[in-house]
């Protein structure tokens, strides 16, 4: 080809790529939501767990801490109120706790320094400041659409709506056991006046009047979590000192994207309070863990794919020793990436982001191609020729490799699905690029790696190796073995085992959430029933024995729907107990003779029970208009037509008597544990891949056998492959690892290249120039394998490290397999 | 010795301040009322709300244990123990369940509570914090302090507390609510003096009338 025709075809090629680049940088989208690799859900419970773990009320909270180092007594000097004496300061040294009986400065009886006195002055600024940084914090993220809740202690959990104020005597379940008549109105009149001359009576002068029987703070009670944060000044302060805050966000916990926008946001608004200087923000929660890790992840992608790429290039540079080579293999690659993202924006709308880091990596079995063609370039001999030689092997190994891949679009699940159409529109465009565009853009003039002495002693070396045919047995053998005595368990369930966090992230984690009082993510009581009012009032019905269980301190704390807003039904029956205005005057009146309250006092009360009487019932459309009603609205979900209820459970102690809940019911009320549910979601996930695995095995035998003509090379090709595969298994399970998907998704990505290896050196003849750049191209490929997915194994991430490993330890098996049983080459042509 | 240097000075300025009537420091004031923990003294209480009808009379026993912990407790006339400790306030009836309640729902609490213990501690510097103080008379003799809550939303409903008190004694403390309500503790020796039906006028004079003997 001449040079202008080849420059053209050059020319032609880039833009190609370009045009191909600029398209897929307009259409493409990227999601993370990390749902679209998860399996669908077939069991109910694994939809619940799907839901909730994504969207789910408690994958969307993230609790806060902020910090303060606490200033020196001495430096709290100049702070504080003003118009203070030169003989405060001795006081006040004093009282900040470091002193003992001795007080130095005059003017302060020693009798009133003692060990009790607290440190008041300089623990209160550091309280004061920790709470103005509070307040400030809550109010700039509850401006901020991306959070739906921000609570710091300073609203009150358990007050009630003022205007659903008149609905309490219809919540509150006061009314099931009393009536409002004399006696009962006479007792509850005289503790009001006994509280009234007690501490309490600050609380009491407001409601008195509108409230005698005191319905309000009963609900708050009743609403008020079990274990909430103690308050001072004004805002939610843990045993540490350090002021905590409750944020829920607008996104779904399986938003990655999203859930980082929400905590940087967080992060911003905190850097922009003023006062802030030294303290120190720490969250926790199910979406800033997936922030940390996705950080990690990238970063460690980063620098782990810089120094491949560099090795990478160093090393071809070394075997070519040709810079223009180097530039031109760069091109299928290229292309086949940009193709496969086109593809995939083609067919779907959002392309995930895991989607195309995976990609990527299976790729690197696209760098085969080039390396191949360059390796088998004859002296004096067009690369064309070379190639056209080559390409019925090179087809059969395109083949192959995407039947394999196939394999992730049989499993049924999205992100893999994308994965296959990437892989293999990718491979495809490589080799066909590879075969029909960079073979005419290499120069003739090369070095032909068949002269390379070095090559010609190693290839000698192994063509000698003894190839006994018990080689296969004996790997056999060893495979059985080491899998028989491996530690159980074999599978890897834990979802959470595949992305653990730093240990002092998850301590963090428990600390904040038993201080805010947060319920647990693990166990979900879960109401089943065609309407929320059945709902409502199957969760009535359960009271009582959840009521028990917390008594009995099997649970610490059982929160179920109907604790907020009872059926409609019950609220009639209470609703109906109340008595009517000239009644109530009456027995007001009787019950309060002989007590000081002046006459007419409590008309605002009797004007509430009047209004109450005539009520519509508060249903859960109306309640959750409410501030308090976001948490109902949490509670009651619908699905496909059911409503289901969600009671939340803080402090399991006794699984049994929890799950004794369920029984008798029906059906209708389950107690979910979300991490038995997950784990049975990772379990069937597998079984699909398994069974897509064993599909596209038995169509390679087909296509291999086809293609080689004749069972018995199937049988170099493949037997290496297999044997390889389970070794890989073998050796990970002696070393205690457990195997997880990602493993498998491994394991395919070795099996890609060891095919290669394997139908490279099946093939006989063409002489021992041929079969010396054979070797060289294979070995350039291990190196560059290696490279790349050793570099990996170093990686801290879990995930990062078993693709690595996996795939470091199946290229070096398939490569000495591959060597080991090809067929015996004559020695008297070496 | 540093008992008596810490007292010499408030000797010096006593006759002085009386003859002048000048104001005299809140500080010394206050650190002569400090007894060691448990620091007990009897009560009786007179509050006077405008949505009643006759004063609530009760008395009993206070008592600060130390720290922030303060025990009330009523004898007459229904018995009624509460203590205030660790932010939380507990009430105690006979025949009846404990009550909590979190001071961080009424911070007025909170203001009394430091009031109460800084004058049964003798925490000058907790009282300073709380409230801006004005006090007048003599160390030795009678004074009176006024404390003015600093914090407005307590200032919303406490307006002031005045404190009676003679030599290291506190005797009377009123404490004026921002709707006009007036609750009137007589403490110490004074406790046995309250009359059956009180007035806030009598007791304004008993507060401020010298001590028997």
């Amino acid at each position: 080809m001449s040079r202008g025709a080849r420059a053209a075809l050059l020319a032609g090629w880039l833009l190609a790529l370009a045009a191909l680049g600029w398209t897929v940088g307009r259409r493409l989208h990227v999601t993370t939501d990390l749902r679209s690799f998860m399996p669908a859900p077939t069991t109910p419970d694994q939809r619940l767990l799907m839901d909730q773990v994504g969207e789910g009320p408690g994958s969307r909270l993230l609790l806060l801490a902020i910090s303060r180092p606490r200033p020196s007594p001495g430096s709290a000097a100049s702070t504080g109120a003003g118009g203070i004496g030169p003989s405060m300061a001795g006081g006040r040294s004093c009282a900040s706790g470091n002193c003992s009986l001795h007080c130095p400065d005059a003017g302060v009886p020693a009798v009133a320094c003692t060990r009790d006195t607290k440190p008041s002055m300089a623990g209160a600024d550091a309280d004061a400041a920790l709470a103005a940084l509070s307040k400030g914090l809550a109010a700039a993220l509850a401006r901020d659409p991306r959070y739906s809740q921000v609570l710091n202690g300073s609203f009150d959990p358990g007050a009630l709506d003022p205007g659903l104020l008149p609905y309490r005597y219809l919540l509150s379940p006061t009314l099931d056991t009393q009536s409002l008549d004399e006696a009962y109105l006479a007792d509850q009149l005289q503790q009001r006046v006994d509280d009234l001359s007690s501490p309490g009576a600050a609380l009491l002068k407001p409601l008195l009047p509108r409230d005698p029987t005191l319905e309000v703070l009963k609900l708050a009670q009743r609403w008020t979590p079990a274990r909430a944060p103690e308050v001072r000044d004004g805002v939610w302060i843990s045993a540490r000192g350090e002021a905590l805050l409750l944020v829920q966000t607008a996104a779904a916990g399986f938003d990655p994207g999203a859930q980082q926008a929400a905590v940087a946001g967080i992060e911003q608004a905190f850097r922009a309070l003023p006062g802030n200087g030294g303290a120190r923000l720490e969250l926790s929660g199910p979406g800033y863990f997936s922030v940390v890790l996705g950080a990690q992840t990238r970063h460690q992608a980063d620098w782990i794919g810089r120094i491949s790429t560099v090795g990478f290039v160093l090393l071809l540079l070394l075997a070519y020793r040709s810079v223009g080579s180097l530039l031109l293999s760069a091109l299928p690659i290229a292309s086949a990436a940009l193709a496969g993202i086109a593809a995939l924006t083609l067919v779907y709308p959002a392309v995930h982001g895991i989607t195309l880091a995976f990609g990527f990596t299976l790729l690197g079995v696209a760098q085969e191609y080039p390396i191949r063609v360059l390796s088998h370039r004859r002296a004096g001999e067009d690369a064309v020729a070379s190639v056209c030689s080559l390409w019925p092997l090179l087809l059969t190994a395109i083949a192959s490799a995407c039947i394999a891949y196939l394999a992730f679009y049989a499993s049924g699940v999205d992100g893999l699905q994308q994965l296959a159409v990437f892989t293999i529109v990718g491979l495809l465009v490589a080799g066909f690029s590879t075969r029909y565009v960079l073979a005419y853009l290499l120069p003739r003039r090369v070095h032909d790696v068949a002269d390379l002495r070095w090559l010609a002693r190693v290839r000698r070396w192994v063509d000698a190796l003894p190839r006994p045919a018990w080689i296969p047995l004996l790997v056999a053998a060893l495979v059985a073995l080491l899998l028989a005595l491996a530690p159980p368990p074999f599978w890897q369930n834990d979802l959470a085992a595949l992305t653990p966090l730093p240990s002092s992230l998850l301590q963090r984690d428990a600390r904040l959430r038993e201080a805010l009082g947060a319920p647990d993510v693990r166990y979900l009581v879960v109401l089943q029933a065609p309407t929320r009012q059945g709902v409502l009032a199957l969760s009535q019905g359960l009271q009582e024995r959840a009521d028990a269980l917390v008594a009995r301190h099997a649970v610490d704390a059982l929160e179920l729907p109907s604790r907020y807003l009872p059926p409609v039904a019950v609220q009639l029956a209470r609703q109906a107990r109340l008595p009517d205005r000239a009644t109530l005057e009456h027995a007001l009146q009787e019950a309060a003779q002989g007590l000081p309250f002046r006459p007419g006092l409590f008309a605002p009360f009797v004007d509430d029970v009047e209004a109450a009487r005539r009520l519509p019932p508060l249903t859960p459309e109306r309640f959750e208009q409410s501030p308090l009603g976001q948490r109902l609205a949490a509670m009651l979900v619908e699905r496909e037509g059911q409503w289901f209820g969600l009671g939340t459970v803080s402090g399991v102690h006794d699984v049994q008597a929890l799950q004794a809940l369920g029984v008798h019911s029906h059906g209708s009320v389950r107690v979910l544990d979300l991490k038995a549910a997950s784990e049975s979601l990772v379990a069937d996930y597998r079984a699909r891949i398994l069974q897509a695995l064993l599909g596209a095995a038995l169509l390679l035998v087909l296509t291999i056998s086809l293609a080689l003509r004749s069972l018995r090379r199937a049988w170099h090709v493949l037997a290496p492959l297999t044997l390889a595969t389970f070794l890989v298994l073998a050796v990970e399970r002696s070393m205690g690892i457990e195997i997880s998907l990602f493993h498998l998704v491994a394991l395919i990505l070795a099996g890609g290249l060891g095919l290669h290896y394997a139908l490279f050196f099946e093939r006989d003849g063409g002489g021992p120039a041929e079969r010396r750049r054979v070797l060289h191209a294979t070995i350039v490929c291990v190196l560059s394998a290696l490279l790349v997915f050793g570099m990996l194994a170093w990686a801290t991430i879990p995930v990062l490290r078993a693709i690595g490993l996996t795939v470091s330890l199946g290229v070096a098996f398939h490569f000495c397999l591959s060597i080991l049983m090809a067929p015996h080459a004559h020695a008297a042509q070496g | 010795m540093l008992l008596a240097s810490a007292t010499a000075p408030a000797r010096e300025i006593g006759p002085a301040a009386a003859a002048a009537g000048a104001p005299v420091a809140p500080s010394v004031l206050v650190a002569g009322l400090g007894r060691p923990a448990p620091a007990r003294t009897a009560f009786a209480e007179a509050r006077f709300l405008h949505m009643l009808d006759r004063p609530l009379v009760v008395s009993g026993q206070l008592a600060w244990l130390g720290g922030d912990r303060l025990e009330r407790r009523v004898e007459r006339p229904r018995a009624e123990v509460a203590t205030i400790a660790g932010g939380e306030v507990t009430q105690q009836r006979p025949g009846k369940p404990p009550r909590h309640f979190s001071l961080a729902r009424a911070p007025q609490l909170q203001v009394l509570l430091d009031s109460f213990v800084a004058l049964l501690s003798g925490d000058a510097g907790r009282l300073q914090r709380a409230f801006a103080i004005q006090a007048s008379g003599d160390a030795a003799g009678a004074w009176t302090m006024t404390l003015v809550p600093r914090d407005p939303t307590v200032a919303r409903t406490v307006a002031s507390i005045v404190i009676d008190g003679h030599a290291r004694e506190s005797r009377c403390m009123q404490v004026r609510e921002a709707d006009g309500d007036v609750a009137v503790d007589l403490l110490g020796a004074l406790a046995a003096d309250m009359p059956a039906l009180p007035t806030p006028e009598a007791l304004r004079a008993l507060c401020q009338g010298a001590p028997g003997a």
